[in-house]
């Protein structure tokens, strides 16, 4: 992709790595639990300083290309593992998540783009950078979401106890719902600023639409006191709707005419 | 513990019956659909539309208000029916999202069925007035007897219900039509999407003129035998400007000097030339292995052919940068006198009396020279209305955000 790139990669994946180590070895020596901290949250400071330098460089917000919103993903996927650890005592998330971010830059790192600066002009809207964030926001807690709700599948499989997973899955799912709500009504609202008119069934926006439907039933089923248990199954499916709207949509036939392609000129 | 399982159609009912029902209901849609040979559904257009709406909300109101105790009308408004219902809008739309909606295959089965056109076939909508029915009566139960502690569910629930159901029904009200203008000329005449019959506007529209913005030009190594382009070392699109490098494997380019806007001069030199009628010109220095060269290159023009640096059998060409913004400066004009001068630009749109114009595209051969620009036209007047629902979705939303927040604080 650029300049620097696998350097800022390979330091933070580093950093995540050490931390994993630190941190695991911290449950015998809590001493460490400190440096652990420090290290592992260094990976997502790296990445979001690496942000900050390649926006600057590019002249524009890098959020255009998939490879672009992945550096996002790597820097805010860990900092929710962080967070649900301070907030909910969970400490097994965060490894899932800096394992993720570590996927994400392993794919940047083998996939390098076009190093780009052009915008198009519908592109250049003060909408861009509020759509795409609220939605990269959105998929990291859906998928932290998933992630806790396989964690708690495999818990009961093994008839193992779990006290706070359900809840856990539950609200990242419902903080997940309420950002994904924000996107597709962001996306209307400057949809019908650039390109004139605020829902055509583009394919993407179908697919967005689609996994704001997935999300809504599961909270209805939720609140209709269906099991809990099987709705771990459920949270953890809804997740590969996300996939498709995420990555998947550009490989499907619909997509001939969509708006939201992100291929490379 | 032994559970007493419900019979079929016992009362209360719940997700088999809601599932049976709208599984019929998707049935029964798809085969009105095949019947009428996949034409999908025309609605009609205002003022029978809004009136048909209003009498389906008072309906729904009214029932939900005056049997709110009857088993069934309970069912109508309950969860198991809708996210039944969910599921349905939600399988309908995967089937949008996979098969392409062209609809202009008449007589296949893709057209029949409704597939290409899901949106606006038969299936489609009937789910979405069973959704709205259900959508309906669970909010009503809610708005009376009213309380504040509703007021997260109403806003939510109001909100999608006003932009889905003047979304839906608004849809035949809705007018985009493609101006196209040339400069020093006015056109009045719009077309609508894949159709040749001009319609009437009420306006006119002047196109003062037209003008086009590029990103600076880039430099590619192109194979001709391959048709391939070269990618460089630095996996960095090239932009042209003076001091810029390039590498290439076994192949160094340096730009010596860059001018933006000239025509060709005496000797190969390109004289600086005015932005209306110049081209983009470089002066490069190439270094291979053994040999040096220097030379200008151009991306041409329409009417200039371009100037490229031969290579062996590979070739260093320049091409012009992606437009970066383009606008048309025009005047608009009604029969009443109305009169608004105005830039349109790619998400600056303008407002004319009830139309919205756009600046849509251009003649992408002619690129910065285009003299003909589209302007797109567009009315919907049950936009206020979808906002007003979107907005509620929205507020509605922050509130959940905020009490799921605190649920989660005393929860933990």
């Amino acid at each position: 992709m650029i300049i620097n790139f696998n350097t800022a990669a390979i330091a933070a994946i580093a950093c995540w790595a050490l931390g994993s180590l630190l941190s695991l070895l911290a449950r015998r020596t809590p001493a460490l639990k400190i440096p652990a901290f420090i290290l592992s949250f260094s990976g997502a400071l790296v990445m979001v300083a690496y942000i900050a330098f390649y926006w600057t460089l590019l002249d524009r917000p890098p959020l255009r290309t998939l490879g672009e919103t992945r550096l996002w993903y790597a820097a805010l996927i860990p900092l929710v593992g962080f967070l649900v650890e301070y907030r909910w005592k969970i400490e097994w998330l965060k490894y899932y998540c800096m394992g993720l971010a570590t996927f994400f830059l392993v794919i940047n790192m083998l996939h390098p783009e076009v190093f780009d600066k052009t915008l198009m002009p519908a592109l250049q809207s003060p909408w861009f950078i509020p759509h795409v964030i609220v939605y990269l926001v959105g998929y990291v807690l859906l998928a932290a979401s998933s992630v806790t709700a396989l964690h708690n599948v495999s818990l009961q499989i093994r008839h193992k106890e779990n006290t706070n997973g359900e809840s856990v899955s539950h609200y990242l799912a419902l903080l997940g719902f309420v950002l994904l709500s924000f996107g597709l009504i962001f996306g209307a609202l400057w949809a019908k600023e650039a390109w004139g008119h605020y829902w055509t069934w583009d394919p993407k926006e179908t697919w967005a639409f689609l996994s704001w439907l997935a999300y809504l039933g599961y909270l209805h089923a939720f609140s209709y006191k269906i099991d809990r248990s099987k709705l771990q199954w459920y949270l953890a499916l809804s997740f590969v709707v996300l996939l498709v709207c995420w990555f998947g949509v550009n490989y499907l036939p619909s997509s001939q005419n969509s708006v939201h392609t992100y291929t490379q000129s | 513990m032994a559970v007493v399982r419900r019979r079929w159609f016992q009362t209360p009912w719940e997700f088999r019956e809601s599932v049976l029902f709208t599984a019929s209901a998707l049935v029964a849609g798809f085969f009105i659909e095949f019947a009428t040979s996949g034409r999908g559904l025309v609605l009609p257009r205002l003022p029978v539309n809004a009136i048909a709406l209003s009498l389906f909300a008072a309906l729904i109101l009214s029932i939900g208000l005056g049997f709110r105790n009857s088993p069934i009308v309970k069912w109508f408004g309950s969860i198991p029916l809708g996210l039944s219902l969910i599921f349905a809008i939600a399988l309908l739309s995967l089937i949008g999202g996979i098969v392409p909606q062209d609809a202009v295959s008449s007589g296949s089965l893709a057209t029949r069925s409704g597939f290409n056109h899901i949106f606006s076939s038969w299936p489609f909508a009937l789910t979405i007035i069973l959704f709205l029915a259900n959508l309906g009566l669970s909010l009503s139960w809610k708005l009376v007897p009213f309380s504040m502690k509703n007021i997260q569910f109403i806003l939510f629930h109001a909100g999608f219900w006003i932009a889905l159901s003047c979304g839906i029904f608004g849809s035949s009200d809705l007018q985009r039509l493609i101006i196209p203008v040339e400069e020093g000329k006015a056109g009045n005449l719009g077309y609508t999407m894949g159709s040749n019959t001009p319609q009437q506007l009420p306006f006119s529209v002047f196109l003062h003129d037209f003008s086009l913005e590029e990103y600076a030009p880039q430099l590619l190594l192109y194979d001709p035998h391959n048709d391939k382009l070269l990618m460089n070392k630095s996996q960095a699109v090239i932009e042209v400007r003076k001091g810029a490098t390039a590498s290439w494997e076994g192949l160094d380019v340096l730009v010596l000097d860059y001018i933006p806007f000239a025509l060709p001069g005496e000797k190969g030199i390109p004289q600086p030339a005015e932005i209306s009628t110049g081209i983009p010109y470089a002066k490069i220095r190439i270094s291979a292995a053994s040999v040096q060269q220097e030379t200008w290159i151009s991306t041409g023009s329409p009417i200039l052919r371009p100037d490229a640096a031969t290579l062996g059998n590979l070739f260093l060409i320049m091409v012009p940068g992606t437009p970066k913004s383009f606008r048309s400066a025009v005047t608009v004009q009604d029969s009443q006198g109305h009169e608004l001068m105005a830039n349109l630009e790619v998400n600056k749109p303008v407002k004319f009396m009830d139309w919205k114009l756009y600046q849509m595209g251009y003649d992408e051969k002619a690129g910065r020279w285009s003299k003909l620009s589209l302007i797109e036209g567009i009315r919907d007047p049950w936009l206020p209305a979808v906002y007003l629902g979107f907005f509620m979705i929205m507020a509605g939303n922050i509130l959940f955000f905020w009490n799921g927040i605190k649920r989660t604080e005393s929860a933990s």
